[in-house]
């Protein structure tokens, strides 16, 4: 733990220091890379914008919205399929072939379908997060080890028991992996649909600046975006983490 | 009346096309607190026994009593198990291991405590009561499966090679200290090995099983003294005995 943080800090460090550094020496132009300083006094006055920290919540309530929608879906039919094996044979490929292919290039027709909007955006951050949570979820049932489950029977264990004091526990280290990634690919899909099209949200204001020349304020959004993304995803690793420290040798138990 | 009553057991398995027979017309019996020993070629259908003896799952024909009752599905207030793996919850305790099957039926927390800190202490884990699996040795999570095996206080413990998987130093132990708590006890053992020194050591009946589908070929009443000592495993009558099994299961193999 200590060695990590001291790596968080040493890039943390590396990378802003030679930011300011490189701005202030003029080692690449000021309109193309500002000071640190000057993004990090824009980005203060966005947070203490209302208009800014409406488009904020609402992203934030998008991703929310699109999380909490597909990670029971995504973790209900990966429960179903690791349980039913014809069906996993049937569906399996199905979902590798997507997975395969760049989700990006559906936003179009997504957009034609669903126009432009709260729900397009959503249903396109459902569709990033379900599939790997799905997987992840499909890999936690079969990782259960079975002679695991023949001790609960022989002890009583009825099949609701079995459920939740072998299942559950045994497959939440998986299902907390696929959590994490399904997050991240939720953002970057609620991302995608705001910057292409989009009337509001960060993603759109950040394309908005981009187009428009406003470097700071491009760089604040950016800024501000990846200390979020990186929190939230730290948070979940954590969780993953503490859940996991009795799985690392749990095959030899 | 037998605790356990076996008369006529056969099973089928459905391997794609073809059946596959693992056991045909297994009959025996054994009476209460004896300590029987199942012994047999890898692949004779000992594990497949058991697992009907369990509960776990059905015979194809033939009939199980245990304490005089026809068998279906498990039986936890009548039959305690140990796996060939320790098969302890990674995420519990060794304690809360022993305690998991009293847990299952809502049994009260602190008769739960005391007595399985009993049991383990039984197995000699007091001091580890509150260490998790992984930080245990192979030996020490078979004595937690077994403690866990007695929590429910059954009077039949089934065990499938418990100690299989241990190194030689350990297992004899085991095998010596899992004497003892018969003993102490007063259970009914009914046990699974292909170590015939194993079986002839700690058993008062051996049952010889064919290779696939399994029979019992043949019952040796095992008439060594107890308390045992491990030198008799050096004696000429010990020889002798493992020789004529040996032989028995080498004949039924041709």
């Amino acid at each position: 733990m200590g060695a990590a943080l001291a790596g968080y800090l040493t890039f943390a460090v590396v990378l802003l220091g030679g930011w300011e550094l490189t701005a202030q020496l003029g080692l690449v132009g000021r309109d193309l890379l500002p000071p640190l300083s000057e993004v990090c006094a824009i980005l203060w006055r966005f947070l203490h914008d209302p208009r800014f920290i409406s488009d904020l919540g609402l992203t934030a309530g998008e991703v929310a919205i699109a999380f909490l929608i597909a990670a029971p879906l995504a973790i209900s039919t990966g429960f179903l399929l690791g349980e039913r094996l014809h069906l996993a044979e049937t569906f399996n490929p199905v979902v590798h072939f997507v997975l395969a292919v760049p989700q990006s290039i559906f936003l179009p027709v997504f957009i034609l379908a669903f126009g432009i909007g709260f729900f397009e955006k959503v249903l396109f951050g459902i569709t990033h997060a379900y599939f790997v949570i799905l997987l992840n979820s499909f890999a936690a049932v079969r990782s259960i080890p079975r002679p695991l489950v023949a001790a609960a029977r022989v002890f009583g264990a009825t099949r609701a028991q079995i459920y939740t004091r072998i299942y559950l526990p045994a497959m939440l280290p998986l299902i907390l992996t696929g959590l994490r990634l399904g997050m991240i690919l939720c953002i970057i899909g609620v991302l995608l649909a705001e910057m292409y099209a989009s009337r509001r949200g960060i993603g759109r204001l950040i394309f908005t600046w981009g187009e428009g020349y406003q470097v700071p304020e491009l760089l604040a959004g950016i800024v501000l975006v990846s200390v979020l993304t990186i929190t939230v995803n730290e948070a979940m690793r954590l969780a993953e983490l503490h859940v996991s420290r009795f799985y690392a040798r749990a095959s030899t138990a | 009346m037998p605790i356990i009553e076996v008369s006529k057991l056969a099973k089928d398995f459905n391997a794609g096309r073809a059946v596959l027979r693992a056991l045909a017309d297994v009959s025996f019996s054994v009476e209460e607190g004896q300590f029987v020993t199942l012994v047999g070629p890898s692949g004779c259908g000992k594990s497949t026994l058991l697992q009907i003896l369990a509960g776990l799952i059905a015979a194809t024909s033939g009939q199980v009593l245990i304490e005089g009752k026809r068998i279906s599905a498990p039986m936890p207030d009548k039959i305690g198990m140990v796996f060939q793996d320790p098969t302890l919850l990674p995420w519990k305790t060794a304690l809360a291991n022993v305690e998991f099957p009293l847990d299952l039926r809502g049994v009260d927390r602190a008769l739960r405590r005391s007595r399985c800190s009993a049991l383990l202490e039984l197995v000699g884990l007091s001091e580890f009561a509150d260490h998790y699996p992984h930080e245990l040795s192979g030996g020490m999570r078979q004595r937690v499966a077994i403690a866990r095996g007695l929590a429910q206080d059954p009077r039949l413990i089934l065990m499938d090679e418990p100690f299989a998987a241990l190194d030689e130093q350990t297992r004899t132990r085991m095998g010596h200290d899992l004497l003892d708590i018969w003993q102490k006890t007063g259970k009914t053992v009914f046990f699974i090995t292909h170590s015939l020194t194993e079986a002839i050591y700690l058993s008062d009946v051996v049952l010889v099983m064919s290779p696939r589908p399994g029979r019992i070929i043949e019952t040796i009443a095992i008439d060594f003294p107890r308390p045992r000592e491990l030198d008799m495993i050096g004696s000429e009558a010990f020889g002798r005995i493992r020789n004529r099994i040996w032989h028995l299961i080498a004949e039924a193999q041709v």
